[in-house]
């Protein structure tokens, strides 16, 4: 099906991109969800402004003890990232397993959050590993975490002139993950993270993909994680992947899987 | 396209920007619109028929081509975006003489039935096998999950993957 013509305006700058942004013009990355939103009748921009040409939105770098990765970066890429794959493993892993190999070579890490598909494996383990994001616009920049970015199905709390640029991830010395998830279709039914650094006494457990949003809970001990509490905790959406009570059975299901997963992990 | 003398070109219809892209090792340069789809041009502007089109929704994987050796749908990827890039089609699979080992492959295994989703299969299992590993029987299976085969011949099309990934390895069949 054709698209509604528009105009593609490709910046090699921020501040570019920035003047480029208007009410009518929006941000395109790898166009998974925007493109399809677009053939969909839901969005109609008189011009896309591409990312993928503005240095400061790609590469994966450690910045005084944060992970940083560019919003442009994309799924494949993140998932062979030496960087990644050697201080956090579990998140290499994630991405390894999103959608499907198209997807994963097009489609962005920023795109995936400022989207806000309620059922995103980025922002469940994100929110469990206490990430944040930067948002530029010409007012200035700000950081504020996954959590408050991610606040609803297909709602970030993004202004139309800011532009996602970084997502950042704390790292931690003595950190274990594990990602688990349910899929029987494109998208995840529920994906769960547990992450422990025994250490610091820091437990993080995240739900995604059941309800609107994912959920993510501190705790003081792996055994303080009841499955089936957590499982009372999730707000499922009922939906072609379940119902609201077989979500909440999955829900308990896997966070008994990601426990056990975890203990096989080492860091 | 037929141009009316009372539309004139130049002053009316939407602008177009200039790509070059290498197709299938030819390089190829056209004026096209910003909306342009990759599968598209492919099909109605080159001619190039073998890439499919079906759901639209990067779910079904029968109009997977390679941009720079990376599988992507092209249901959803504007041509804008392949300026300057090489795209690999199922038609540049065989040199016209003999066929991609993928291609015999599917032939010996009987891993086509209507042959809808093969180009697809085809494309998806190539940049498969052009990494760095030769991917086992699970990595095949995990690589080819997001394509659909509605005659449901997955597993003589993950046969017929597993067979050239062995002959890579240099190993006997079975
Ligand atoms: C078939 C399919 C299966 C999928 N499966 C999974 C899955 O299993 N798990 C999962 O987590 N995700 C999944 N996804 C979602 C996928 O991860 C996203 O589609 C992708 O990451 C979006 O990135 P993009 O670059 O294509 O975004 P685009 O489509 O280019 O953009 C998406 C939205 O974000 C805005 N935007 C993009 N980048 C920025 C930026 N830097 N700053 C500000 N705004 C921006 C755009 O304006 C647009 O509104 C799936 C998607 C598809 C199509
Ligand atoms: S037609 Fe492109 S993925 Fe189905
Ligand atoms: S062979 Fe018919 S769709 Fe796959």
């Amino acid at each position: 099906m054709t698209l509604p013509p528009f105009a593609l305006v490709r910046p090699t700058t921020l501040e570019e991109a920035l003047r480029e942004l208007t009410e009518d013009s929006v941000p395109y990355c790898g166009g998974t969800e925007l493109l399809l939103a677009m053939r969909a009748g839901l969005h109609r921009p008189d011009a896309l402004v591409d990312l993928k040409r503005i240095p400061e939105l790609t590469g994966v770098r450690v910045d005084d003890g944060v992970l940083v990765i560019g919003a442009a970066e994309r799924h494949a890429d993140l998932a062979a990232h030496p960087l990644l794959l050697e201080r956090l493993p579990v998140f290499a892993r994630m991405e390894k397993h999103i959608g499907n190999a198209r997807v994963r070579s097009q489609g962005s890490i920023g795109g995936n959050l400022c989207f806000a598909e309620p059922k995103s494996d980025v922002a469940t383990l994100l929110m469990a590993l206490e990430a944040s994001v930067t948002l530029v616009s010409p007012g200035g920049r700000r950081t504020v975490t996954v959590e408050e970015f991610v606040v609803g199905p297909y709602y970030a709390e993004k202004e139309p002139d800011e532009i996602l640029v970084d997502i950042r991830i704390p790292l931690r010395a003595g950190l274990r993950g594990a990602y688990v998830k349910f899929q029987t279709m494109e998208r995840p039914t529920v994906g769960v993270a547990v992450l422990a650094d025994d250490a610091a006494g820091w437990y993080r457990l995240g739900v995604g993909a059941v309800g609107e949003v994912p959920l993510a809970w501190s705790f003081g001990s792996l055994e303080e994680i009841d499955p089936d509490d957590i499982a009372s905790r999730v707000d499922p959406t009922p939906d072609l992947a379940g119902s609201e009570e077989y979500k909440r059975h999955v829900t308990a299901v896997y966070v008994r899987r990601a426990l056990a997963k975890l203990e096989q992990v080492s860091s | 396209m037929t141009e009316s003398v009372s539309e004139p070109v130049a002053t009316s219809g939407p602008p177009r920007m200039p790509v070059t892209v290498d197709v299938n090792g030819v390089s190829v340069s056209r004026q096209v619109e910003p909306r342009s789809m990759l599968v598209d041009f492919l099909r109605e502007d080159l001619g190039l028929t073998g890439t499919k089109v079906s759901c639209e929704l990067q779910v079904c994987g029968v109009c997977t081509v390679l941009v720079d050796g990376r599988p992507v749908s092209s249901c959803t990827f504007l041509t804008a975006d392949a300026d300057g890039a090489a795209v690999t089609t199922v038609e540049g699979l065989s040199d016209g003489q003999t066929l991609h080992p993928l291609q015999e492959s599917f032939v010996d295994n009987f891993a086509l039935q209507c042959g809808f989703c093969t180009p697809g299969f085809l494309m998806m299992s190539k940049a498969l096998l052009d990494g760095d590993e030769v991917p086992d029987r699970e990595a095949i299976v995990e690589h080819l999950e997001g394509n659909i085969c509605r005659c449901t011949g997955y597993e003589p099309i993950v046969e017929a993957v597993e067979h050239v990934a062995q002959e890579l390895r240099g190993g006997a069949h079975g």
